[in-house]
């Protein structure tokens, strides 16, 4: 059997198979239940591409596929070319599977909205774009992508536009992710000019690469994956729909700036620079959503908080140079984390609307099969040994405390992880057990499969796909063997801590009343005073210098002022001055004219 | 005024005048001047109200300041060479004091401050005769001994005239305060030519005095004496007003009237004495001048949308036609082509 043919072709089947509603779409006018419809079309995309995976696993083999030359200029050619490797191959079925289960679960959730075709639509022409980005080969395609996910993102943040705070979140989405999109331009700027392509392949790998295309993508995945200083926009796009939050913002879109970062690897890898500070951002990021995550009381925010602190240990990895550890935590991460966020969807839709930990409570009894998998999920993230979050964040911890790196991007890290445990246990308690504190009259059911099946696919990917992961990626770069046993225990020990330490603070809580004002929590709360901060200065210097430049200094300044207006001006003064000498008092006259003599005389003398 | 003083006063004028312009010796010189001085204070407190007694006063102290220090200089020069001639003045100190003295009998900055004031208290013919024939001995005198003067002081002053005639100017609502400075900025343009071509000097004072003479006669003939009866007294003579627009034209110095020669002939003079800054300077300063004499013209010919106007127009208009103001309009306004002709013979 032809093996190449055939992972080509059912490659590319799974890709046009996800087109398909929208070309039936244009050809033939409306779409007959599209929800169903679509749903299907997805599943059918992931079981057709479970094939190419299979063939990769079985013979190692990978392709690269050139559709069509776009000849730009003489020396420039820019082919469309897709590169189905390792990482494209993997992606696709699990990408696909997430999808499937999520758009599942959005048949029921989104059942009430008036406009259901339009929203499976966006969602699946983002899928289409995702896809699209992470079977580039080169950085043309892959920007189309990029900017393909990101125009879905404003799209579905503002799905419900009439509410003013999803307009707003939606333009802080495609603000900060357009500020990344600078970094990504400048890069394939500089490399159109230095290496004459774009293709991944020729990306030099030997000789040092310079700083400043490396600080160009490094910026693009700052604001595509939401690291700090372009972080704001991931926890106000909760206001989208729940299934958006959980395809967009958890699993695929925000990863797509640390899959740029895996593809473009071999740049990286040789300049420590560039890679100490992706150690550094991701660092930094990781703590700081944790701690932000630590006060949140909306459950989709923690669970975003909770996204961008994964992201950051995502660019820890990268900073290590350890690109294959961090797709598989990309994958493992995908599982749980869509899963997490069907689950609160479930919990709010139940609770009629209600997203607050501090009205839900002891809904374990009351909703088991999606308050298990919450748990489920919540282990997995914080790394419970032999769940999916395992196998990619304890080999994390293990490389970053075995390399020869910086001790404060360490600390961090290690302090987040205690963090992640602390969050999502307050979570778990808040909203599983203890009193109820739900409204009196809610009449909650878990009947119907299209919300149970999906959850519960994800929870048995959220316990397997680790293990299956594992054992099929083969690791380019040596995994530590040896070292001693505290710092294999290390992560353990700082979750069990972070795990104890967050169950005795829930059990004070219900006896002690809280403290009125502490900085520490005044810092959580706030998300660390960055959001007003950074958004109302840069409006007031931008409109300001504005407003100085144009107004101040070209129309008044050079235009009046050192124009007609001033010298006016001048004469004005001087017409004045003089006025004000001619008194009138023949004493002074005189005496004026004595002085001018005497000083004549003296002068020319 | 009685007819009889009248006539002393206008002989005694005319005797003064002649005097000091045909002496050659210093004492002469000094009597003309007196004489002038006496004759002219009864003309400016003609009408007793006290502005006028105050401008005679102030007249009277300035003057009798300058004649005396016209004295002393021609006596320090007598005593230190030994003869009276005034063209022979050599002592230095005599000529210093001789450039004060001659400034102040003019009013050249800083020696200016008496002549707004003295214009505004006196009627507007005695003004005529204040700026004209009252400049005409200390004019002689100047341009007698123009080689003996301090070159250097007399740019100064004459920049500063400038400077200060277009300043003081700007800020002025009477009209005589106003012609008062017009007078001082000319008085500048004279001064700065003396030393290289004394007969440029003496062309401008003469077209000066033509300008200046149609003004006073015309506002004289009009009335006006502010800027707002200027302003509604288009309605008497609106020939007259159109006339005096010019005439205030050409005083400012613009291309195609009178006014314009005497200006255009100093520049090319200091050009060509590689005195090119100080002619860029009066010229900008006198531009400052334009300023109040286009705001005047302004206020003479002020054009009105068609309706009903503050006041009756006088369409029996009593007033003679004077000959006097036709000519001297005329003249005014009219003399550049004939400029080669004029210098030749000035």
């Amino acid at each position: 059997m032809d093996l190449p043919l055939a992972l080509n072709t059912f490659m590319t089947l799974s890709l046009i198979t996800l087109t398909t509603p929208i070309l039936l779409t244009l050809l033939s006018g409306s779409l007959k239940d599209a929800p169903t419809t679509i749903t299907n079309t997805v599943k059918t995309s992931f079981l057709i591409s479970l094939i190419p995976m299979t063939i990769h696993i079985y013979s190692g083999m990978e392709s690269l596929t050139s559709v069509w030359e776009w000849k730009f200029i003489m020396n420039f050619k820019i082919p469309i070319s897709l590169k189905m490797d390792f990482y494209s191959l993997t992606f696709f079925p699990i990408a696909l599977f997430v999808s499937w289960s999520i758009l599942q679960f959005a048949t029921w959730y989104m059942a009430s909205d008036p406009h259901i075709t339009k929203f499976f639509t966006l969602l699946l022409l983002f899928l289409i774009a995702m896809l699209i980005l992470v079977t580039a080969n080169n950085l043309f395609v892959l920007f189309i992508g990029w900017e393909g996910v990101g125009i879905m993102s404003f799209l579905l943040i503002s799905w419900w536009h009439g509410r003013a705070e999803a307009n707003t979140a939606a333009l802080q989405a495609v603000t900060y992710n357009r500020v990344g999109d600078l970094g990504l331009i400048l890069c394939m700027a500089w490399l159109a000019s230095t290496m004459n392509t774009w293709e991944i392949q020729q990306l030099p790998s030997t000789h040092q690469t310079p700083t400043l295309p490396l600080l160009g993508l490094i910026l693009a995945a700052t604001g595509k994956s939401a690291q700090f200083g372009l972080h704001p926009w991931l926890p106000a796009a909760m206001e989208g729909p729940t299934p958006v939050s959980a395809l967009l913002h958890s699993s695929t879109m925000v990863v797509a700036g640390i899959f740029l970062l895996i593809r473009t690897h071999p740049l990286l890898s040789t300049n420590q620079t560039a890679l100490t500070l992706c150690l550094c951002l991701g660092a930094l990021t990781t703590l700081f959503a944790a701690t932000c995550a630590l006060t949140q009381n909306d459950i989709k925010k923690i669970i975003a908080f909770s996204t961008s602190s994964q992201l950051g240990l995502m660019m820890v990895t990268i900073g290590l140079n350890l690109p294959e550890l961090a797709f598989l935590h990309i994958s493992t991460h995908a599982f749980f984390k869509a899963m997490l966020f069907l689950c609160s969807g479930s919990i709010i839709h139940n609770l009629n609307g209600e997203q607050d930990i501090r009205k839900m409570g002891g809904l374990q009894k009351m909703l088991p099969t999606t308050t298990s998998c919450l748990t489920i999920g919540n282990l997995a993230l914080m790394g419970t040994p032999f769940l999916a979050g395992f196998y990619s964040k304890d080999q994390i911890l293990e490389s970053l405390n075995t390399s020869y790196l910086n001790t404060w991007a360490l600390t961090l890290t290690l302090l987040a992880t205690s963090f992640t445990a602390v969050y999502t246990i307050r979570m778990t308690v808040l909203v599983q057990t203890g009193f109820v504190r739900i409204q009196p009259l809610t009449p909650m059911n878990e009947n119907n499969p299209a919300v149970t099946s999906p959850i519960t696919r994800l929870a048995l990917g959220s316990i397997t796909a680790g293990f299956l992961l594992t054992s099929f990626m083969i690791p380019t770069k040596t995994p530590p063997t040896t070292m001693p046993l505290s710092i294999k225990m290390t992560a353990l020990m700082v979750t069990a801590l972070g795990i104890a330490l967050a169950l005795e603070i829930s059990k004070m809580t219900q006896t002690l009343t809280l403290k009125k004002q502490a900085p520490l929590s005044n810092f959580s709360i706030s998300l660390g005073y960055f959001n007003p901060l950074t958004h109302r200065l840069s409006s007031t210097m931008l409109l300001n210098s504005g407003q100085n430049i144009a107004s101040h200094l070209i129309d008044l300044s050079w235009y009046k002022k050192l124009g007609p207006e001033g010298l006016a001006d001048l004469q004005l003064t001087a017409s004045k001055t003089a006025t004000s000498i001619h008194s009138g008092l023949t004493k002074a006259y005189l005496g004026s004219f004595a002085l001018s003599i005497i000083i004549l005389l003296m002068s020319m003398h | 005024m009685n007819p009889q003083a009248k006539l002393i006063f206008a002989i005694s004028l005319l005797l003064g005048t002649t005097i000091t312009i045909s002496s050659n010796h210093w004492i002469m010189a000094w009597a003309g001047l007196e004489i002038n001085t006496l004759a002219i204070l009864p003309m400016i407190s003609k009408s007793h109200h006290p502005r006028a007694i105050e401008a005679a006063t102030k007249y009277f102290l300035v003057q009798a300041a300058a004649s005396t220090l016209v004295l002393f200089s021609g006596m320090t020069n007598a005593w230190h060479t030994g003869q009276w001639d005034i063209t022979q003045l050599t002592n230095p100190v005599s000529c210093l004091i001789l450039t004060s003295a001659i400034a102040m009998k003019l009013g050249l900055v800083p020696f200016h401050f008496w002549f707004p004031e003295v214009l505004q208290g006196s009627p507007l013919t005695t003004g005529l005769l204040l700026s004209t024939t009252m400049k005409l001995p200390p004019m002689t005198l100047l341009y007698m001994t123009s080689h003996s003067l301090n070159p250097t002081s007399l740019t100064i002053m004459a920049i500063l005239s400038v400077a200060t005639g277009g300043w003081m100017g700007l800020n002025q609502t009477q009209i005589r305060k106003i012609l008062a400075f017009s007078s001082i900025s000319h008085l500048g343009w004279m001064v700065i030519i003396i030393i290289y071509n004394p007969k440029l000097t003496l062309l401008n004072f003469y077209l000066y005095t033509l300008m200046t003479a149609t003004t006073f006669l015309t506002l004289n003939s009009m009335k006006a004496l502010k800027l707002s009866t200027l302003m509604t007294a288009w309605t008497k003579t609106p020939p007259l007003n159109a006339m005096l627009l010019l005439t205030l034209l050409s005083l400012a110095g613009l291309p195609p009237l009178t006014g314009f020669l005497p200006k255009w002939m100093i520049i090319q003079e200091l050009t060509k004495q590689d005195m090119a800054t100080a002619a860029t300077a009066m010229s900008l300063l006198s531009l400052l001048g334009l300023f109040f004499y286009l705001r005047l013209a302004y206020c003479t010919t002020i054009t009105l949308p068609p309706h009903t106007t503050n006041h009756m127009k006088l369409w029996h208009t009593k007033k003679p036609t004077s000959i006097m103001i036709a000519i001297l309009t005329t003249m005014s306004t009219a003399l550049l082509p004939a400029s080669p002709l004029i210098i030749t013979i000035i």
